[in-house]
């Protein structure tokens, strides 16, 4: 301390000045940067209003990129829940030896039922396959030239439980069931929407990689193009004392509102893209015999998206700002 | 104040701005740097400035070896010395009063206090009257004005000045160091480059000559008068 003061002394004029505004404190350092900081962040929303075309066309592009994964996102969120809901309708179609006369088929449906991870069991006797199939088909007189019946009774059976594992494993011990001719689980085309799911969610990450990529490029051409600008103002503040942290401030906090635009145009765009489809992914859900609505971003979902394209604005401003000051040097 | 010790400076490795320069600027002393163009004059402010750094030799400025400061300390540094350039160097898009209060904004000076101190400096120069002008509406000897109230309005201890006076005629440059004589008289140790010479020898100060890069004479004028 005693050595600060000394040197502060025999530095004189310049260093006692220095000394005396460090005495006034963290306090009022802490107020005049929260001020700057205040007043760049008007000013910088100002720069934005004065040229509301090319704002509104830049936060358009930035909104736009981010539309396209958080749709995608939105997609498999609601496929993940159709997943769900068609997990729970796995059935395991159990047919019988075609010859087995209808006693015996009730007796091995009593058989089925009784195993621990049967949830229910319904028999279909070989006459009633025979009436659903002419149902289904309306193939009555072909049908009806057949002298025997050719199909066989089966069990519908639906397994306490769905995970796909547990399901196969059932399928394996009621297929070495006696009088049981073969076990049919209808399992793979969950598993192909499964993956596709998945392909999806990695599509969904690479693209908002893309996107996001895509964001800071548009922030960062903008911002650098306001950067050259005002690259005289740069530099004459610059030979008067600012500080790199002074210079980038503005641009800065003009990054965050692009980001921020862009996300309020995206979540708009979104939710008027939700309502647009709601009414013909509802026919199409109950046409399946599912109940299903499109989910919207939600509460968090908007929250998410609006911090993370401010984020990456501010991100794409720091990095235009900072490639471009080390360019601009005082003449 | 100020002092060079075996300084040099070579651009791009060949051409020699500067060589061999030692002399040393008392604290509070005014000092005129004379010298054809490109004799080094904007290289030796430059150098005091930090815009660039000595190729040999050391600058010292109120007792530090200014190459010796990291980057992040250059801009304090700066804070401590007003800078007065040729072309004004002002903002165009802002009014007279913002082009002052810059350097106070960016020291973050609570804005009563720099209202306060902006029209002190602006009245010192004689332009209060102007303050919401903008610089284009002025004259050049006005803009030049406003550009040492800004260089003046944190009261640095040291003041520099580029051909403050390049493109002004007689009387306005007469005006102009005057001011530059009037803030020296106050304490402000104060370099002016110029080659103005008949003003500068009415003026009666130490002057530095510069030639090649080289300091050729180091005149007293102001012992000699006095």
């Amino acid at each position: 301390m005693s050595d600060r003061q000394t040197s502060a002394t025999s530095q004189g004029a310049t260093r006692r000045r220095g000394a005396r505004s460090q005495r006034t404190g963290l306090d009022s350092r802490a107020r005049a940067w929260a001020r700057h900081h205040r007043a760049m962040a008007r000013d910088s929303a100002g720069r934005l209003v004065r040229h509301p075309l090319a704002s509104l066309l830049t936060m358009l592009a930035i909104g736009i990129a981010l539309v396209l994964p958080c749709g995608l996102w939105l997609t498999l969120d609601s496929a993940r829940l159709l997943d769900a809901q068609l997990e729970e309708s796995a059935t395991l179609t159990v047919y019988m030896t075609p010859s087995m006369a209808e006693r015996e088929a009730m007796a091995l449906a009593e058989t089925l039922r009784a195993h621990p991870d049967v949830g229910s069991a319904r028999l279909v006797t070989a006459a009633e396959g025979m009436a659903e199939f002419q149902q289904v088909l309306g193939l009555d007189d072909a049908l009806a030239r057949l002298d025997d019946n050719p199909l066989p009774a089966s069990v519908v059976i639906t397994p306490l439980n769905t995970a796909p594992e547990a399901v196969r494993d059932l399928a394996g011990q009621l297929g070495s069931v006696d009088g049981v001719d073969e076990v049919r689980l209808d399992l793979a085309w969950l598993e192909r929407l499964r993956r596709i799911a998945e392909l999806g969610q990695r599509l969904t990450l690479a693209l908002g990689v893309l996107f996001g990529l895509g964001v800071l490029l548009i922030v960062g051409n903008t911002i650098r193009l306001a950067v050259e600008s005002r690259r005289k103002e740069i530099e004459v503040v610059t030979l008067i004392g600012a500080t790199h942290a002074f210079v980038r401030r503005p641009f800065l906090y003009s990054g965050a509102w692009y980001g921020l635009g862009g996300g309020l145009l995206a979540w708009a765009l979104l939710s008027l893209g939700g309502q647009w489809l709601a009414a013909p992914v509802q026919a199409l859900a109950q046409s399946y015999g599912a109940h299903f609505s499109m989910p919207g971003l939600g509460l968090d979902g908007s929250a998410i998206l609006l911090v993370s394209s401010t984020l990456l604005g501010w991100l794409g401003g720091w990095m235009a700002v900072s490639r471009h000051l080390a360019e601009i040097r005082p003449r | 104040m100020i002092a060079f010790e075996h300084v040099g400076k070579r651009y791009g490795g060949r051409f020699e701005a500067l060589a061999g320069l030692d002399f040393h600027v008392r604290r509070g002393e005014m000092v005129f740097l004379t010298g054809h163009s490109g004799a080094g004059k904007s290289s030796l402010l430059r150098l005091i400035m930090r815009l660039e750094r000595p190729s040999r030799g050391r600058v010292m400025v109120a007792g530090h070896d200014i190459d010796r400061l990291h980057d992040s300390q250059v801009p304090f540094y700066r804070r401590q010395i007003g800078v007065v350039f040729q072309d004004h160097q002002l903002l165009l898009d802002r009014s007279v009063f913002a082009n002052v209060a810059l350097p106070l904004e960016i020291q973050g000076v609570e804005p009563r206090e720099a209202a306060r101190r902006v029209r002190a400096a602006l009245e010192k120069v004689g332009l209060l009257h102007r303050e919401k002008a903008l610089p284009i509406e002025l004259s050049s000897g006005e803009q030049q004005r406003i550009g040492i109230a800004r260089a003046v309005v944190n009261k640095p201890a040291l003041l520099l000045a580029d051909e403050p006076t390049g493109n002004l005629d007689p009387q306005l440059s007469a005006d102009i160091m005057r001011l530059f004589e009037d803030f020296n008289r106050i304490g402000t140790t104060v370099m002016v480059a110029s080659h103005d010479l008949a003003l500068i020898a009415r003026l009666r100060h130490r002057v530095l000559r510069l030639r090649d890069g080289r300091l050729i004479a180091d005149e007293h004028a102001h012992e000699v008068a006095s």
